[in-house]
């Protein structure tokens, strides 16, 4: 079994619980292996770089050292502490200066950080480590018929980090195919749900929100799959708020990725955490009633 | 013997006087060994500066010079000249370049100065084993290659051919006329892009003095000015010129049609064997034999069959042909590329239906092209009531090409004017970041736009979508930017999106500049001798440069600089011969070894080996003077005239004079 | 004499070098602002921040609402022509303001940031209901009910533990900030 150290963030102890539950039952059933870094702590989120950067970066490096010890790629299921990662990663290895000093601070904790780390999002596990052919022969239960709006949003794909496009990926769009769904191309799919202006700026972020569900229902997607706790939570969540705000009838189903993923390799909904979510996912049950192909 | 040294400090003005102490530096050269007077001048380039070189030389019995003062790019020839005139060997003098290899590069007084005269001690010590050299005269070869049918290779090579100077004309695709035979109307005059151009194409398919090889690529340059040698592969048409009548039976009988990615820009379709447009010089056609059902499947020969010529002008064996031509200098004039509009995927080229190139467009405006002149949709039926041209597509932009291109503020100008001319009811905005109308008549044709009506948006777009939020949008493309003069983000719902794309160098631009032994830049385009001085020239001698191959232009700028290339190719061919410099390697035969190592370096083929006395030996006429061999060499033997270890040694023992003088004072053990 | 530092000059120091080019290097063109989806809620554009800070208006720029409008989807920053890191200017503003203790009053941004970084300092990870009094009194009544409404329906979803997670080391990650910031004891 391959491993990884999996650091799952903040929201995937809380609001997030599904994705966890279903990152860690997709993988196995793939054959991986999702190990959670020991002792995690927050990675500090965009609020900490309001405030102190060399501290958002301290934090963020604690969590990297932790998974240098274990010597595994270090795979984060949420965007936000994605980036963090990738980037507090990435300037480490530009600056020295900034090595030492942090690594100063990581003395206390006895780590160290000599570098470089993997720093991996978890879609890109499953399309760059799985692929699509293997997953496409683990698939026992095709998501026939359905219409999934592959939502990529911010955080994986920007800011830019080699020559990959970050206007109109498609790796999403060729994971819900390979698991036998039928994926949505529609313009929003990499425009921004609002992040945590939900909170500090709810007018801004709701505005964001309804633009994308406008988007997803005018081209009839059935579903939104997501790959970040965050935009799941905006979508979702405040789906209620959006409508009451907008005057529409959204009731758009928002799954994370893995939920879907497990559900195609056959996995029983309610180990996938479907059933704790805030806009209904009867529409779906054809897909979950299908009997299994194999 | 004893030297006589005279050395020359040049203020330039305040170039370099104002941050090198050049009364200080003429004062210290006067005390160095050699040296018989120095001065320091305002401007030594001027005549009575030279003057001064001159009379020293004649007065005091000089026999060695130094010019401390600009790079020897400019002015090596003047003082050169100048001790000519004085009665020295032209080689007896040395330069120094204290202003860009010094006072430009810092506002430190007494480090320029510092700087300066271990430049000048650096030149004196080099001077002193300066040995007298004759110019080696070359013979001009009288005929001229140009590289390129565009307007700029048409350009130049008229202007030759009327000069009386033969020249081989050598174009890529089955026709001349490059991208102005694509065009509708040229800014801002409006004349008809063709009704000014096909004159110019059929003068160069009659002229006597003009060899026309369409549809043919250079494969190897050897030799240099003068004397190049030149290898042309002239690809197999199928269709014999000799017979041929150019009626075009062949083509209308032709039962296949691909889409014309070329000269229609994608936009409309073709036969397999085709003209690329009805005024093509050569009038020839040419079996494109990828798409050709009888080259892929051994069937069909319509066009042989229609042919109406005896004997019959199709021929299916033909090969390519390998031609070998001398001629002594060479234009390139091969052009530019349109920038690939679908690295920037948020403006949606290829996914969204509508939103067209700038090439498109002109091949939709133009009256003989595929919508006959009809500006509509992809649906080709519908035209739009509303149009955005989008500007700096491409260009002025970190990610693609930091230029700018020049032309395309211009041709969107344009466009817009295209359209309120054929569609009056439609809605026309010009996005742009800054409108660039520099040139004559080009500024009163942006007050025409402005007056037509035109909206311009001053903002770069951010992109183009066709995801509808409010009715008006839906079926639209919806063009959002910051309108930056009244900063709000707006959004516009239009029917069509013309881009506007950066010019950018061949994508072969690399492999042209290595084959033919010059220079390309960053961006591809290939780099002039001079920026300003020189633009035509290249870093090697005897290759040109004409068009937009040296950096985006329109077509006034296109032909002035394809007239230019050829007064320079004629100037010296009136001239009849050149003198070289003499700067060549000569190996020392009674020491060398015979080990051969030099004969392969060579990259002139300039080396031969005398198997009877097992040396190697030089060859000067060929040799370009590179010092290649002389590095090489295992033996030291070989030596580079003006180049010699003698002379480097004592330049590096120059410039650092006050080191050596330091390191002194440090007791040896 | 030092030369003063004006403002804009201690902007751009606030960027570590290795964040794009120079904020100089704008050339003005609004991609950014084109590209932004909360321009609609800001002030004053990026733009024209950016050409704000330019011309030194210190008190205007510390005042505007943009940067804690910024959702940092750095839809900006990929397209920039000019190279800028314009989504990090905006963090590079917030701290600055933050330090200097100005920005727009009635803002939840900083508040909110101020909790969650204390909050951090306390557990190690984060935990929403911690957070929601720095925010739920600027939403007025009705959205106070309707925070607390979605609230316990997470909870009986399972969906929000009522208790935060502690990290167990969390000593030695307080002393590693100490490390950093070697004043005071963090609360
Ligand atoms: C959409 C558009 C509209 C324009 N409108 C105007 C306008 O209204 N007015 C104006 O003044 N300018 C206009 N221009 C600019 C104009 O097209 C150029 O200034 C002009 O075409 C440059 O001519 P050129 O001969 O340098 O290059 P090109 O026209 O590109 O010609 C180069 C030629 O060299 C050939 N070639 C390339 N490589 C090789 C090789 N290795 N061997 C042999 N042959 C080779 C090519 O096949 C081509 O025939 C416009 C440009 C565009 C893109
Ligand atoms: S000419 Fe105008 S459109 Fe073209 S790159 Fe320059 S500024 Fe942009
Ligand atoms: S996109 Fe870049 S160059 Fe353009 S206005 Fe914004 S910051 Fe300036």
């Amino acid at each position: 079994m391959k491993q990884y150290a999996y650091y799952p963030g903040c929201s995937l102890e809380s609001l997030a619980k599904s994705y966890h539950l279903s990152s860690i039952e997709a993988a196995r059933e793939l054959g991986l292996e999702l190990k959670e870094i020991e002792d995690w702590n927050c990675c500090g989120a965009t609020a900490y770089f309001h405030v102190d950067e060399l501290l958002a970066y301290t934090l963020v490096a604690r969590n990297l050292a932790l998974a240098e010890k274990e010597n595994l790629d270090f795979v984060a299921p949420c965007s936000g502490c994605y980036k963090n990662a990738y980037f507090t990663n990435d300037y480490l290895q530009q600056d020295p200066g900034l090595a030492e000093h942090i690594n100063f601070a990581l003395e206390e904790d006895n780590l160290h950080i000599s570098g470089p780390i993997n720093v991996r999002h978890l879609i890109e596990v499953f399309v760059e480590d799985v692929g699509f052919e293997e997953i496409k022969k683990h698939v026992s239960r095709p998501l026939k018929d359905l219409r999934v709006a592959p939502y990529y949003g911010c955080q994986l794909l920007r800011p830019k980090k080699d020559s990959e496009d970050v206007e109109n990926p498609q790796f999403f769009e060729d994971l819900l195919s390979a698991i036998g769904s039928d994926p949505v191309e529609y313009g929003s799919k990499t425009h921004c749900c609002g992040s945590s202006l939900i909170i500090t700026n709810r007018e801004a972020a709701l505005d964001m929100v309804y633009k994308l569900l406008q988007d997803a229902a005018n081209r009839e997607a059935d579903v939104i799959a997501t790959i970040c706790p965050l935009c799941n939570v905006n979508l979702e969540l405040y789906q209620k708020q959006v409508n009451r705000e907008f005057g529409t009838d959204f009731s758009m189903p928002v799954m994370y990725f893995t939920q879907l993923l497990g559900l195609a390799l056959g996995v029983e909904p309610g180990r996938l955490g479907i059933g704790k979510d805030f806009v209904s996912t009867d529409s779906m049950q054809f897909i979950m009633q299908n009997p299994q192909s194999s | 013997m004893s030297e006589k040294v005279g050395v020359y400090i040049c203020h330039c003005g305040t170039n370099i006087a104002k941050t090198v102490d050049v009364e200080e530096v003429a004062l210290w050269a006067g005390e160095q060994d050699h040296v018989d007077v120095a001065r320091e001048y305002k401007f030594m380039c001027s005549s009575l500066g030279q003057e001064l070189i001159e009379e020293d030389i004649k007065e005091k019995g000089l026999t060695k010079i130094v010019v401390a003062s600009c790079s020897p790019h400019m002015h090596e020839k003047t003082f050169r000249t100048a001790c000519v005139r004085g009665g020295l060997n032209p080689f007896m003098f040395e330069m120094a370049n204290i202003r860009e290899h010094d006072s430009w590069t810092t506002d430190d007084r007494e480090a320029a100065t510092l700087k300066a005269k271990a430049l000048t001690k650096a030149a004196i010590e080099r001077v002193i084993h300066n040995q007298p050299l004759e110019p080696l005269p070359v013979e001009i070869n009288p005929n001229t290659l140009v590289v390129g049918g565009g307007i700029a290779g048409i350009s130049a090579a008229l202007e030759l051919a009327e000069a009386g100077n033969h020249v081989y004309l050598v174009e890529r695709e089955p026709s001349i006329g490059g991208h102005m035979a694509q065009l509708d109307k040229t800014f801002p005059t409006l004349d008809c892009s063709a009704c000014i151009l096909t004159p110019k194409m059929v003068d160069v398919g009659q002229h006597p003095n003009i060899t026309l090889l369409t549809y043919s690529e250079v494969e190897a340059v050897g030799g240099y000015l003068g004397n190049f040698d030149v290898t042309v592969r002239k690809k197999a048409r199928y269709v014999d010129e000799e017979h041929c009548t150019g009626c075009g039976i062949c083509i209308e009988k032709c039962p296949y049609k691909v889409v014309d990615n070329v000269f229609e820009a994608g936009l409309g379709a073709r036969k397999v064997i085709y003209r690329p447009f009805p005024q093509a010089v050569p009038k020839y056609p040419v079996i494109d034999t990828e798409n050709c059902v009888y080259f892929q499947r051994g069937k069909c020969k319509a066009c042989q069959i229609f042919c109406p010529t005896d004997p019959n002008s199709i021929d299916f064996e033909q090969q390519d042909e390998i031609l070998q031509i001398v001629v002594g200098n060479i234009i390139l004039a091969t052009g530019f590329d349109l920038f690939d509009v679908s690295q920037i995927p948020q403006y949606g080229y290829g996914r969204l239906a509508n939103v067209f190139t700038s090439l498109e467009f002109e091949r939709m405006v133009n009256a003989s092209g595929p919508t006959d002149g009809k500006i509509v949709l992809r649906d080709l039926e519908t035209p739009p009531e509303s149009v955005v041209i989008i500007h700096c597509v491409g260009s002025r932009d970190e990610n693609y090409h930091k230029y700018c291109s020049k032309v395309c503020c211009m041709y969107s100008l344009k466009f817009a004017h295209l359209i309120h001319e054929r569609l009056p009811e439609a809605e026309v905005y010009n996005c742009y970041i800054d409108m660039r109308t520099p040139g004559k008549g080009y500024e009163e044709f942006y007050n025409r736009l402005l007056e037509e009506g035109t909206h311009f948006i001053r903002g770069k777009v951010a992109e183009v979508s066709d995801v509808a939020r409010i009715e008006e949008e839906e079926g639209k493309l919806i063009v959002q930017v910051a309108d930056t003069l009244i900063s709000k983000q707006r959004r516009i719902p239009v029917d069509m999106v013309i881009l506007s794309p950066a010019m950018e160098a061949r994508n072969d631009s690399q492999e042209v500049s290595q084959l033919f032994r010059m220079g390309c830049d960053f961006d591809g385009f290939f780099v002039e001798r001079h920026p300003k001085l020189d633009p035509v020239a290249t870093m090697t001698e005897g290759i040109y440069i004409a068009g937009a191959c040296q950096g985006p232009k329109d077509v006034p700028d296109t032909v002035s600089q394809g007239a230019a290339a050829a007064a320079r190719v004629a100037s010296f061919i009136s001239r009849g011969t050149v003198m070289m410099e003499p700067i060549r390697a000569s190996i020392n035969q009674e020491l060398c070894s015979g080990c051969r190592i030099c004969n392969t370096m060579c990259p002139y083929n300039a080396i031969v080996f005398h198997e009877d006395s097992n040396v190697s030996e030089v060859i000067t006429a060929l040799c370009q003077g590179c010092g290649t061999c002389v590095a090489a060499c295992p033996s030291g033997i070989i030596t580079g005239a003006h180049f010699t270890n003698d002379q480097l040694l004592a330049q590096i023992e120059g410039i650092l004079w006050d080191v050596r003088s330091n390191l002194d004072l440090v007791p040896v053990e | 004499m030092a030369a003063k530092l004006t403002f804009s000059k201690e902007i751009a120091n606030l960027l570590y070098a290795m964040h794009g080019n120079p904020i100089k290097d704008c050339i003005q063109c609004g991609t950014c602002s084109g590209t932004c989806p909360a321009v609609e809620f800001m002030d004053h554009s990026p733009r024209e921040l950016i050409a704000m800070i330019g011309a030194n208006l210190k008190d205007e720029v510390l005042h505007s609402n943009t940067y804690w409008s910024c959702a940092s989807c750095y839809y900006c920053n990929v397209r920039c022509p000019a190279g800028i890191d314009i989504a990090d200017l905006m963090y590079a503003l917030k701290r600055y303001s933050m330090w200097k203790d100005q920005y727009k009053k009635d803002l939840i941004g900083p508040k909110f940031s101020e909790s969650f970084v204390k909050m951090i300092m306390r557990t190690g990870r984060s935990f929403e209901p911690v957070l929601a009094p720095s925010y739920i009194f600027k939403y007025g009544t009705r959205g106070i009910i309707q925070e607390a409404q979605t609230a316990s329906a997470l909870v009986l979803k399972g969906r929000l533990p009522l208790l935060p997670k502690k990290i167990k080391r969390l000593e030695n990650l307080k002393r590693m900030v100490r490390r950093i910031i070697p004043i005071g004891e963090p609360s």
